[in-house]
């Protein structure tokens, strides 16, 4: 016990230089974009004075060399003072607060759904190769694996929001109802179903594939003919010893693609109007809204970095050969 | 016998439908409106951004002076009444009696000097041209305001709408930073609906407000806006009524054209009078070979605005003839009587132009190149540039797409002027003075201001026109000097006009008596109601 909160503490320690560096990674490659927040506010007030213009810029300190606002930035990073977005006049850490939970929700549910099923139709599939069972799941695999989300995204509206009319379009909840309580859990959970299986597909596939090749790997190996010649019967052998060995690279895969999800999430957000942070983060792009930008990268670093470490840990319950250190 | 019968009561029936009195429409009372406004607002203060997300949000918290018919005459909304004096220098206001600001505070004359001089002259982003000649606000009794202008300023009275003159409460915003004011997306107004709750990413909510003035209404308990980045997405919730409008074309032409086919659904373009969007090409006349007028008036000659109106806008859009929309024609400033760009021979037009320039058709048949910004607001103006690319070829002029953010475009044309020939779209608003000078009054030319003479012309004859049309109080005498406007500025082809834009406005057919003015969507919504 004492080893592995040793080892969090020691990959936590780690962590910060990393989150660090990205910070001023990012900083520095934002401020390389042409234009900013008061010229994209100017330009969408239709007309506005130069005057008003260098006004706004004083306001959001983008009068300042970049050195002295890179280092007020650092600063105030490292003190968990993610700053004040000029656009939508609130703290970016509000902001972020109030669209993470969705993201979360969304990525949660998103990952649960792939591996699950992922896995599942992975081990049916590695069981029954080369029957119809493997191609169907293959072919399948490869579909969702190759469809734009945008597209699948809209296909899926189309034809169960609207041609069937079973589930709603888009966004979180029915927002003219105003539910509360269980209702209102039910109603979200309504609204999450489509983009949720829409942002799965993808990765769905992917660890479909993934897990069928390791558990076809796995199925060779010498420790399968030990359990075999002990006398297992074929559940056992597939249950205890082959599916945990084939989950590692999944996991692994799962870990690294937190971070892609992430990016993922922005088409599935915009295509569903998803409140959630990926969409916030487009749209602060365009506005040059850099603050915010810059704070939910800093979140997105944080969740990745937790998620890898998760994702170690992970190992060792599955794979007790694995030792931290 | 049976075939007889079964037509006898076919008769009956459909005589009994034909004969059955239509009731009156009586307004229903109660319901949520859901209104798709497309993109969510960057914030609610309407007072230092005229964005129109903005507005069809903002028009329904806070009231205006004045509201507007259709033939821009003004009616009353706070001020119960008003008289201009004879130099157009007085403007008296009187207002409305027992108004109250929704924090239940009364409403008075000093909110009106607050708002006009404090904040519209200081913050807004038109308001310093709109009132720059407004010296005073004087306030002689609480329901009285009376406006001193230094000269006539005959379009200011066609901006004193809730849009885009709203009215604040003087009690909140005269403490703390105006820029940055804590109620800037908390608004408190005198309008029909009060501001309840703003959740980022999904939706505003606004509450009808019992203690309307216009006793009775409004009628609707409820208004919720819903943001939807996604143009299919929006389609669906159209078509599928979990939503009632989307206004300035948040629907893409080329859905609208289909869901207008649908019983439960319709589709306006009225509504923009007092916006009148104009697509214009802006060409800088001071590069090569831009400079020289003929080739800007062969340019203008090549572009072929019906063939741009029916495929990229979906027939949404009429030719523009000249920077004032022909919205205009109702009082006198629109005139057709200009050089005409649209000719049956314009192609011709266009080569002998180009010919005599000094620009002749080279080996390969081309003349020069160019290099076409495309305006960075979505995948029309894309298909514009395409179009145009066409149409340039056949006059022998090569031109190179360049397609770039908004915050990269907006420095490219309008601080470094690092362009040639950059497509547009301007509000031209319900008066010149505030939306067609920007383009060609040579004061104009302000790097670093969105949206001002990008294409730098400086023609003393249009500006002794734009300044004298500024300050003329007599409507006919005004209507002249922008018709001469129209003419030299058309000759001198600074710009190129494309079309009038028309934006749609696609309904759920329950919702009633949205649209009572030029301003459409950006108007209180105190009448409408849903069945």
């Amino acid at each position: 016990m004492l080893t592995r909160l040793r080892f969090i503490a020691r990959r936590l320690a780690l962590a910060i230089p990393t989150v660090l560096f990205i910070v001023v990674a990012n900083f520095v490659l934002l401020h390389l974009a042409p234009g900013d927040a008061a010229e994209v506010l100017a330009g969408e007030a239709g007309s506005a004075t130069p005057e008003m213009v260098a006004r706004l810029r004083t306001k959001f300190g983008l009068d300042q060399p970049y050195p002295v606002q890179l280092a007020r930035y650092v600063g105030n990073t490292l003190t968990f003072d993610l700053g004040y977005s000029q656009r939508h006049g609130m703290s970016v850490a509000e902001l972020i607060g109030k669209r993470l939970p969705a993201t979360l929700l969304l990525m949660g549910t998103t990952i649960v759904i792939a591996v699950g099923v992922g896995v599942l139709l992975g081990v049916l599939a590695a069981r029954g190769l080369n029957t119809w069972r493997d191609h169907l799941i293959s072919v399948l695999a490869l579909l969702s694996y190759a469809t734009p989300l945008f597209w699948a995204g809209l296909m899926l509206i189309v034809l169960f929001a609207i041609k069937l009319d079973w589930l709603p379009t888009s966004g979180m909840e029915t927002v003219a109802a105003f539910y509360e309580g269980p209702k209102r859990i039910a109603d979200i959970a309504r609204h999450l179903v489509l983009p949720a299986v829409t942002l799965s597909l993808f990765y769905l596939a992917l660890y479909t594939r993934l897990m069928r090749a390791a558990m076809l790997e796995q199925a060779d190996m010498d420790y399968v003919t030990t359990a075999r010649a002990k006398g297992l019967d074929e559940r056992s052998v597939v249950v205890h010893h082959i599916v945990p060995n084939a989950l590692l690279p999944v996991v692994t895969m799962a870990g690294v693609q937190i971070g892609a999800l992430l990016g993922g999430s922005v088409i599935v957000e915009t295509v569903f109007a998803w409140p959630g942070l990926g969409q916030l983060a487009f749209d602060s792009l365009f506005a040059r809204d850099l603050n915010l930008l810059l704070g939910i990268f800093f979140i997105c670093a944080i969740l990745v970095v937790i998620a890898n470490l998760f994702v170690d840990l992970v190992y060792t319950w599955l794979d007790p050969r694995i030792e931290l250190g | 016998m049976k075939g007889f019968r079964w037509l006898a009561s076919a008769v009956v029936v459909i005589a009994m439908v034909v004969l059955t009195p239509i009731p009156a429409l009586a307004q229903k009372t109660g319901g949520t409106l859901v209104m798709i406004v497309q993109p969510e607002p960057p914030s609610l203060a309407s007072y230092q951004n005229t964005s129109a997300p903005i507005g069809q949000v903002s028009a329904k918290i806070y009231d205006g002076l004045l509201e507007y018919g259709f033939d821009f005459k003004p009616q009353p909304s706070l001020a119960k009444s008003w008289t201009v004096s004879p130099d157009g220098k007085t403007i008296t206001f009187k207002l409305q009696e027992g108004v109250k600001f929704h924090d239940g505070k009364p409403f008075t004359s000093a909110d009106v000097q607050f708002t006009y001089m404090n904040v519209l002259k200081k913050v807004h982003p038109r308001g310093p041209i709109t009132f720059r000649d407004l010296e005073a606000v004087e306030t002689p009794d609480p329901l009285t305001a009376v406006f001193r202008f230094k000269e006539a300023a005959p379009y200011a009275m066609v901006a004193l709408s809730g849009y885009e003159s709203p009215i604040l409460p003087k009690h909140v915003f005269e403490s703390g930073d105006l820029m940055n004011h804590p109620n800037a997306n908390k608004p408190i107004g005198t309008g029909p609906f009060k501001f309840v709750d703003w959740e980022k990413g999904q939706y505003i909510r606004l509450d009808r407000n019992p203690d309307y003035w216009r006793k009775g209404q409004p009628y609707l308990d409820r208004i919720v806006m819903r943001f939807i980045a996604d143009a299919g997405t929006r389609t669906a919730a159209m078509e599928k009524q979990e939503a009632h409008i989307a206004a300035f074309s948040a629907i893409p032409g080329v859905e609208v054209n289909r869901l207008k086919a649908m019983p439960a659904i319709d589709v306006t373009t009225k509504g923009y009078e007092m916006v009148s969007p104009l697509v214009l090409i802006e060409l800088n006349t001071t590069k090569k070979p831009l400079d020289n007028q003929k080739v800007r008036q062969a340019l203008s000659y090549a572009i072929d605005r019906k063939a741009i109106i029916d495929t990229v806008f979906f027939g949404f859009g009429k030719p523009a003839t000249g920077p004032i929309s022909s919205n205009f024609e109702a009082n006198g400033f629109y005139t057709n009587d200009v050089r005409n760009y649209a000719a049956p021979n314009a192609v011709e037009m266009a080569n002998k132009l180009l010919d005599e320039a000094g620009y002749p058709r080279k080996a390969d048949g081309t003349r020069f190149e160019i290099v076409h910004d495309i305006i960075p607001y979505g995948e029309d103006w894309r298909r514009m540039g395409e179009l145009i690319v066409q149409q340039l070829g056949k006059v022998g002029i090569k031109t190179t797409l360049r397609y770039e953010d908004v915050p990269t475009w907006l420095r490219r044309i309008y601080t470094n002027y690092d362009f040639e020939f950059n497509s547009n779209f301007l509000f031209t608003l319900p008066d010149p003075v505030l939306g067609v000078h920007r383009t060609y009054w040579s004061k104009n030319v302000r790097p670093g201001a969105p949206f001002s003479n990008s294409a730098r012309l400086t023609l003393p004859k249009v500006d002794q026109l734009l300044e004298a049309a500024t300050v003329e109080p007599d409507q006919a005498k005004r209507a002249k000097l922008y018709q001469d406007f129209q003419k030299a500025v058309v000759d001198e082809a600074p710009v190129i006009w494309v079309t009038e834009l028309q934006f749609t406005t696609v309904t759920s057919k329950k919702l009633k008596d949205y649209l009572v003015s030029p301003l459409g969507v950006y108007t209180s919504f105190n009448r409408a109601w849903l069945e």
